[in-house]
């Protein structure tokens, strides 16, 4: 992922405008760690790395903080997911790479005292 | 083709076993992800990017174990993550000789020399090390986000040739890569004495860094024709020629998602190597339950319209190769006259 939009923060509440299957798919698709909070005000903590929302008994799946796991936890048991945990897949290290590289190629030039470097390949 | 006669022998009689007992989808290579941790960060990488305690979980042996006993394919790739960072790997390596699977460590070879210093494997013909190779020094420390790295890979890769190991290297090659670059790039690995070079457009992940660089089909198509086209005598690829020409667009294939089943510490990944959908418990269930008729250009999906990738098209090349004639007559013919 270049620069963009992070759901890390997000607090969702689930109602009319937003289902639970659509913040467990998010949660779902999301590289960091978040927190399950149960109708009973229960929490777990982790990463959520599977769900089923087709079965007969739609659940979700996490290893909590410690690696511990894997926690099946009914949709019916779910009251919201909370994104608490930071997002893994997020920033711009390509971005960056290529910035510290082509920073390096201008110092190593300053050094030499050349203007240029030779293309590369066709 | 540069693979040993028993190993074809392997696959082939594996593959006809297959048709003759009337599976209609069946499995050809495990990818096997003991752990996600990498001593890397490639921009193009979308397999890394995990919290910490996921970062910090190993399948065991036995869990690695039991998946290959399941999906039962003559051939077993382990990459990762970076597997020689895996902590029982020369244990993992060992058991799965002695069963006589077929075995591609994928590696970026950082580990390598240090741990053949200390004897944590044995040469097999079973046994292959797949360093990962992105082109020549300028393009693979870029590709990997590093500098110094390609040095470390060769090294590596002379000290496997040394002791006797079969070595071949694995390249993901993206927009903008040279193919008067990646010729000369052949030309080095062959002069190294490498067994066999495989390659493959990338895929765009979508947890990948960098997304502007991945492959369109017919840019693929175009890149391909123009490294591939009068290939040298001497080039050796590990992988299907018609694979290769597929890549060249001479070849219509359909992906077949369920060829490179994946298994790691989440479970059987849905649906492919390369998509994560969600996870199945056992093989079984990533068979019977997985909705196939979703995946591959034919199904519209838009993840899989510019996908040419290895894993799901080099199980339809050999597919291909053992399920027509025409699919046979044009291996042989690539095999027997090195051209594409």
């Amino acid at each position: 992922m270049t620069d963009g939009a992070t759901l890390e923060g997000w607090m969702p509440e689930i109602g009319p405008a937003l289902s639970l299957a659509e913040v467990v798919e998010k949660a779902f698709d999301y590289r960091g760690n978040v927190t399950v909070i149960r109708t009973d005000g229960s929490e777990t903590q982790g990463y959520l790395f599977n769900r089923n929302a087709d079965g007969p008994v739609p659940f979700v799946q996490l290893f909590d903080l410690n690696g511990g796991g894997p926690h099946t936890i009914f949709y019916r048991e779910i009251r919201t997911i909370r994104f608490t945990g930071r997002d893994t897949a997020t920033g711009n290290s390509y971005a960056a790479w290529l910035r510290a590289k082509e920073a390096a190629k201008a110092a190593d030039r300053a050094e030499k005292g050349s203007g240029s470097t030779p293309p590369r390949g066709v | 083709m540069s693979l040993p006669v028993s190993q074809m022998w392997a696959v082939a009689s594996y593959v006809v076993r297959q048709k003759l007992a009337g599976r209609k989808r069946y499995p050809l290579v495990l990818m096997l992800e003991p752990l996600f941790r990498c001593n890397l960060a490639c921009a193009g990488c979308g397999k890394i990017q995990y919290p910490a305690q996921i970062l910090r979980k190993n399948l065991t042996v036995e869990q690695c174990l039991a998946a290959v006993e399941e999906c039962g394919t003559p051939v077993v790739s382990i990459p990762g993550g970076e597997p020689l960072m895996y902590p029982d790997i020369g244990r993992l390596v060992e058991e799965l000789v002695a069963r006589r699977k077929y075995v591609y460590l994928c590696t970026n070879a950082i580990l390598l020399k240090e741990k053949l210093e200390a004897g944590l494997f044995a040469p097999s013909k079973y046994f292959s090390f797949s360093v990962h190779l992105d082109g020549l020094r300028e393009e693979h420390d870029e590709a990997v986000c590093r500098d110094g790295v390609y040095v470390q890979a060769v090294e590596g890769i002379k000290e496997a040739l040394r002791r006797g190991f079969r070595v071949t290297t694995n390249s993901t090659l993206f927009d903008g890569a040279s193919p008067l670059r990646m010729r000369e790039f052949f030309d080095e690995m062959m002069d190294l004495g490498v067994e066999g070079m495989m390659i493959s457009p990338g895929y765009s992940y979508s947890k990948a860094p960098d997304q502007e660089h991945f492959l369109r089909t017919q840019r693929a198509h175009d890149l391909f024709s123009r490294i591939l086209s009068r290939p040298k005598r001497r080039w050796r690829f590990n992988q299907s020629p018609l694979f290769l020409q597929f890549l060249m667009g001479k070849q219509e294939f359909e992906c077949t998602p369920w060829g490179n089943p994946t298994y790691n510490v989440f479970g059987w990944q849905r649906p492919c190597y390369l998509l994560q959908e969600g996870y199945a418990a056992t093989f079984t269930e990533l068979l019977e339950t997985t909705r196939w008729e979703n995946y591959g250009k034919r199904s519209g999906n838009e993840k899989c319209r510019d996908c040419m990738v290895h894993c799901g098209y080099e199980p339809t090349a050999v597919n291909h190769t053992f399920g027509s004639w025409r699919g046979f007559r044009d291996t042989v013919a690539a095999t027997v006259t090195g051209r594409f």
